[in-house]
């Protein structure tokens, strides 16, 4: 399986997760598996919202983003794509930041961390280290390839 | 090539397998009875009528019901984002008349306190400014938030102006907790599984739908109906009547 493969894996993985939380916030399901975490102070916190919609659901659109990069990067046609792979790393990065800025508000403001976050986060975390990976060497062969 | 060669057919059914057990699994959990869940009150309580709290005029052209839980963070969302729009464009000019019925699910550990201060205030004729303030602030006074939710609860409703030691006696004394009871039975006839789910019209909506959604379910019930005001369901009275549209938005 190829770094791709595994990015488009997990991205689909945090899709489902993200969607999980979204449909959680909207009420479209009861209950949270939170087990001893506080999901529920987290979201029913004020930073649970994001310029009017679920923080769920900007992380639901940005594993569908990184899902449909690392996807296309499978693809023949876009294999060698040196903007495919820097698009991946950008959002990616983006999503770290994100990422860092709701772990900082759930343990600094909000003094509740929830698990579902948690497991998000990593997955973002390791999606960005994979673009970095894929940038490199993406970067590394079309310089090798390129005529002398 | 850095990322294609090969046989990509595992990758695919390895993508189809993830997606379909992903769909399954959120189809699962949206549709799975939470009958169980529902909120066990006391059964020594006499049976009383049901009750839903209304705003808006009698003579609107149709009613809309809400079941919620006060915990429940939909219910939140929705009262907080969709409601206020609801209450002006809807309620205030005489489209529709909103009534609130009581829903309280026993996942959420504080929220049968929360009903009863809203009844408490409504007491007071306090209901719907006690049922904005409650949802504005469930991070306040919510299962994780604090053990004692009658404290936090107080401080709201200090704050919407209630006479407090007639609050306080009529929480202490769970005066309200037959109408609860009542309205969860009504809940139940009426096959309800989750919070919030909004009765218009004959559909049964589930979820914080946006005001859009919303206005476009209303507009298809006044669409399909003569100019005659709709019939309240059965059993049920009205605990608070406007009968010009009343409305808080905050």
């Amino acid at each position: 399986m190829t770094r791709r493969m595994l990015t488009a894996f997990i991205a689909l993985v945090g899709l489902f997760i993200a969607l999980y939380l979204t449909l959680y916030k909207v009420g479209v399901i009861g209950t949270l598996a939170c087990g001893t975490g506080s999901c529920e102070t987290v979201q029913l916190s004020r930073w649970a919202t994001f310029l009017g919609l679920p923080v769920a659901a900007w992380g639901a659109g940005f594993y569908v983003i990184v899902f449909a990069l690392a996807f296309a990067g499978v693809q023949d046609r876009f294999a060698d794509s040196r903007t495919r792979a820097l698009a991946t790393v950008v959002v990616t990065g983006w999503g770290v930041l994100f990422t860092a800025w709701l772990t900082y508000l759930e343990l600094f403001v909000i003094h509740a961390v929830c698990r579902w976050c948690v497991v998000s986060g990593t997955l973002t975390v390791a999606l960005f280290a994979l673009s970095l990976f894929d940038w490199r060497q993406t970067k590394q062969q079309s310089v090798e390839s390129r005529p002398a | 090539m850095v990322g294609s060669g090969g046989d990509k057919r595992p990758f695919y059914f390895g993508i189809g397998v993830v997606l379909v057990a992903g769909i399954a699994g959120l189809s699962y959990m949206s549709t799975r009875k939470q009958a169980d869940t529902i909120i066990q009150l006391d059964s020594t309580v006499a049976h009383v009528p049901n009750q839903g709290h209304v705003i808006g005029s009698d003579s609107a052209r149709t009613e809309v019901v809400e079941y919620a839980d006060f915990e429940c963070p939909g219910c939140g969302s929705f009262a907080t984002l969709t409601e206020p729009d609801v209450r002006t464009r809807l309620v205030n000019t005489g489209l529709i008349r909103f009534r609130f019925v009581d829903f309280p699910l026993s996942m959420h550990r504080n929220t049968l306190n929360a009903h009863l201060a809203a009844w408490c205030a409504g007491e007071q004729g306090k209901f719907w400014e006690m049922h904005d303030i409650i949802f504005e602030n469930q991070d306040r006074w919510n299962g994780e938030a604090t053990s004692n939710p009658d404290a936090a609860l107080g401080e709201l409703a200090s704050h919407v102006g209630v006479n407090m030691p007639q609050y306080r006696s009529c929480v202490s004394a769970r005066k309200y907790v037959g109408q609860i009871q009542a309205n969860v039975d009504a809940g139940n006839r009426a096959m309800i599984q989750s919070t919030p789910t909004l009765i218009i019209g004959n559909k049964q909506v589930k979820g914080a739908i946006p005001y859009d959604e919303f206005k476009r379910q209303v507009d298809d019930v006044l669409a399909h109906q003569t100019a005659k005001p709709a019939a309240v369901p059965a059993g049920t009275k009205q605990a608070t009547k406007a009968s010009s549209a009343k409305t808080k938005t905050k």
